[in-house]
């Protein structure tokens, strides 16, 4: 990610528009791309220094390039990169050995006098022979370990210029929720995905649900109640291309500007193409799933329309995304869960989802090898809505236990 | 009254909640202070963790059953406590905040503020927290608390993570790190907390339960005000020794000499040149829109080609002030003169102080050393191995350097609260020997301009010029 000093974004009514290449006015961007990532692949053996000097030149052209975006191009570079460390100390050494043989002649004088004898060209010529080597074999290794000194040892990012480009753009967004106060998701699908990254990223949630089955995500943090804070905005940063991943949402962020309590909104969406590195999610958690989905489709009950993970059951923070819902015309509503893992941690915390929501409808599938096991929990035989199977849950089933369910 | 029962006082990453109370039953207990805030996303009423102490006065004040489920304090006992007895003014620093256990103490730089923290932190033997400005700092607190009470503290920063009952650590990390951390310590040592108030920083002690607060600096006021916030942050200041009472008994009598330096011709001619560039620049700007000011600057330079090169030419010049050849000439000449004294070079820029080093082969204590590199540099200059050492900004506080009596400024900010820090490090006393400050600055330049503002601070005072 970029540092916040790297942030570059533009305010226009009321809206924060952080810096973006586009292919269309961008376009002669992606030469300059290859050129950079050229430098890089090529420059194995070259100090960080001297790769932002000759980066900083190939932008030499570039008549519209704030110099923060050519640095943030040399961060993202970076961060792809492994620089020489030096994690022996070797130039550490070689330092205390240099200065404590130069201390005896200090001061190193230009010209040498009577008083002062020691010239500085002759020490250094002389400390160097004393080590068997040259002077400037020495100077080159003397701050080999100072960040802007350290050499290029492998570079391991981006296949091409469009991939470098695209996260260029995807970097300025993050680095733009730096300060951010809240972040608000409006999504119809990979409801599950988001909840899980946000949780990871250890933000809270409150979440609501509109008549067209849209839900709104409102995230910030545990002091946000508390008064408007941009302590979460790294959080919201790192949470960022998780949610770029996903499909069918949009979003708002608040962020602050300033000191006077002023805040932008940042919106972005699953149509604005922006690119994460991170693949798409699976469609499906498991086989089992996905061979069920398949067979409801052949089967095509009228009766009851089924879609995935698209109702969220939320109590404070504790969420639950069962698999598949299945709506009735009428407007009975019953949800289906498969145990996937068999872990007793994994079938503890099903139980605890199951128990917390007990006024809702869930059917549990689990394959009769799990329940054959003997140390398996009696709770989980004895689930009411408990539906078992040997290979694969049949679609037929399902549906013989949805008009069975309670009315 | 709502009924009584138990309940549970939690610490939730930074923040208090207590679960299952009615607002009659908040507002019946919480009658004198309130800070809880109902938090519907968790159906519990939270508050910043600061409150702790009060919260819990209160609690027991009127006798609630309330369990106490929010710190994780450990039992302390330092195995050997070899504190230097205090000198009067150590002495009455320690009573004055052993009243309210919560205070800043104001002393000059050079007066043993961290002996008094030592000696506070042997009497309460609790788990404690040490913040400071940097990590260079957070190395030497480390080594004096293990020195002065045979303790191995944890380091959280410089990429450690090692939370111990003592754990010392920086303001950056300090506040990052303040979900994890506020419910650890129940003594926080604030050292230089004028750093403290910060929109970011401030939540090192914003999101601690700790009901004890220590805070040092020599130099509490903040440009921005915000040293008002220490009332609540830290407490209020138990305890002020003002530098002039100190100055020639404990602290060094001290003398500041300024020198003059002249650009040589070609950088003269290139700096009057970019001087040009950037006048011109700002004319038409100003032209066109009356209002403009130089800081909108980095913020059009995204748009405008003439703005990047105004900004570029005014970096440029900067560069030119600092590194002029002349300072490494005047550096010579004070190296003769000083010879056999340690002499400490504070640098404008890293650039600058790597050519210092390399030109003199002197060791830079700058970032990049590690810690067993800056022992080694720190006891080679004191045990006179080493004749000089340079530095940027890593030294600007605190770091001790007791033999050192003379030290060189070439380069450097305007800030008065730099430059007393900056004075601090020479003042230390030693036999008789009185300290000298040398400043090599660009005459005719924004440098001198510089010079000027920092001459205005009271420990400037008597500034004598020199020309070499």
């Amino acid at each position: 990610m970029l540092t916040k000093e790297l942030a570059i974004a533009e305010c226009r009514d009321g809206f924060l528009l952080p810096d973006r290449l586009y292919r269309q006015h961008h376009g002669h961007y992606l030469a300059i791309a290859e050129q950079l990532l050229e430098l890089y692949r090529a420059g194995v053996g070259q100090t960080r220094r001297e790769l932002h000097a000759a980066a900083r030149k190939l932008f030499e052209q570039e008549q519209d390039c704030p110099l923060r975006r050519i640095d943030a191009f040399c961060k993202l570079l970076d961060d792809a990169s492994t620089f020489d460390k030096d994690r022996r100390g070797a130039a550490a050494q070689l330092r205390a050995k240099v200065f404590r043989m130069a201390a005896k002649f200090h001061p190193l004088v230009v010209e040498a006098d009577s008083l002062f004898e020691h010239a500085e060209a002759v020490v250094k010529d002389e400390i160097a022979q004393a080590l068997g080597t040259t002077w400037e074999s020495i100077s080159d290794r003397l701050f080999a370990d100072v960040i802007p000194y350290q050499k290029l040892a492998k570079f391991t990012g981006y296949a091409t210029p469009g991939d470098l480009l695209a996260r260029y753009n995807v970097a300025q967004c993050q680095a733009a929720l730096y300060r951010a106060q809240s972040l608000t998701v409006w999504a119809t699908e990979d409801l599950k995905i988001i909840l899980r990254y946000a949780k990871l990223a250890r933000l809270v949630h409150t979440i609501d649900e509109d008549r067209n089955g849209t839900h709104r995500l409102y995230f910030d943090g545990p002091a946000s109640v508390l008064r408007a804070t941009s302590r979460y905005g790294v959080a919201m940063a790192r949470f960022l291309p998780s949610l770029l991943a996903c499909r069918g949402w949009r979003m708002e962020a608040k962020v602050a500007m300033g000191r006077g309590g002023w805040t932008r909104r940042l919106c972005l969406s699953a149509d604005d193409g922006l690119r994460s590195a991170l693949p798409p999610p699976e469609e499906f958690d498991s086989q089992v799933e996905a061979d069920f989905a398949a067979d409801w489709a052949a089967s095509d009950p009228s009766e009851w329309t089924m879609s995935r993970e698209t109702v969220v059951l939320h109590q404070g923070q504790k969420t639950f995304v069962p698999d598949f819902v299945f709506q009735q015309a009428q407007g009975r509503r019953v949800l289906l869960e498969i145990a996937g893992f068999w872990t007793p941690e994994y079938l503890a915390s099903k139980r605890e989802s199951l128990e917390r929501f007990l006024h809702e409808d869930i059917l549990l599938a689990a394959p009769e090898s799990l329940l054959k096991q003997a140390n398996v929990e009696p709770w989980l035989r004895d689930y009411p809505g408990l539906i078992r199977y040997k290979t694969g849950l049949k679609a037929v089933d399902v549906l013989r236990r949805l008009c069975e369910q309670r009315p | 009254m709502t009924a009584v029962g138990k309940y549970h006082l939690k610490f939730d990453q930074g923040t208090l909640t207590l679960a299952d109370w009615t607002s009659e039953g908040i507002a019946g207990v919480f009658s004198d202070q309130n800070p809880w805030l109902w938090d519907g996303r968790a159906n519990v009423w939270r508050c910043d963790a600061w409150h702790y102490s009060s919260v819990k006065r209160q609690i027991d004040l009127r006798a609630w059953q309330v369990e106490d489920w929010a710190t994780e304090w450990p039992v302390v006992q330092f195995p050997q406590v070899s504190l230097p007895s205090l000198r009067t003014h150590q002495r009455e620093a320690v009573e004055r905040w052993l009243e309210p256990k919560s205070g800043v103490v104001v002393m000059p730089t050079g007066t043993g503020k961290t002996e008094v923290a030592l000696k506070l932190m042997a009497t309460l033997q609790v788990p404690t927290l040490v913040v400071s400005p940097v990590r260079d700092l957070m190395y030497q607190w480390h080594r004096r608390i293990l020195q002065g009470l045979g303790y191995d503290s944890g380091i959280v920063g410089d990429t450690a993570f090692d939370v111990r009952a003592v754990t010392v650590t920086t303001y950056d990390s300090a506040a990052i790190h303040a979900p994890k951390l506020g419910n650890r310590f129940q003594l926080l040592v604030f050292d230089e907390c004028h750093h403290l108030p910060g929109d970011f920083r401030r939540d090192a002690a914003r999101m601690s339960l700790a009901p004890y607060r220590l805070g040092l600096s020599a130099t509490p006021e903040r440009s921005d005000g915000r040293h008002a916030d220490f009332s609540w942050l830290i407490g209020p200041t138990v305890y002020n020794l003002p530098i002039a009472d100190v100055k020639g008994t404990i602290l060094a009598d001290y003398e500041v000499v300024r020198i003059p330096v002249h650009l040589n011709t070609q950088e003269q001619a290139r700096y009057d040149q970019l001087s040009a560039e950037v006048r011109q620049f700002v004319y038409q700007r100003k032209q066109e829109d009356p209002q403009f000011r130089w800081r909108e600057l980095c913020a059009e330079s995204a748009l405008d080609p003439a703005a990047r090169s105004a900004i570029l030419a005014f970096r440029h010049k900067q560069s030119i002030e600092d590194r002029a050849t002349e300072k490494l000439r005047v550096l010579e000449d004070l190296f003769r003169l000083h010879t056999g004294t340690p002499i400490v070079v504070f640098a404008g820029s890293n650039a600058m102080a790597f050519e210092v080093s390399r030109r003199f082969l002197v060791p830079c204590l700058l970032s990049h050393c590690g810690k067993k590199e800056r022992r080694e540099i720190l006891d080679g200059l004191q045990a006179g191995d080493y004749p000089a050492l340079v530095a940027n900004q890593v030294l600007d506080e605190g770091v001790d350097l007791p033999a050192v009596k003379v030290a060189v400024v070439i380069g450097g900010t305007a800030s008065t609260k730099q430059a007393r820090q900056r004075l601090g490090r020479i003042l230390r006393r030693s036999g008789d020997a009185k300290a000298v400050l040398y400043e090599v600055i660009c005459s005719e330049t924004n440098e001198a301009k510089r010079s000027r503002r920092r001459r205005d601070n009271d420990a400037y005072q008597g500034t004598r010029h020199r020309r070499m």
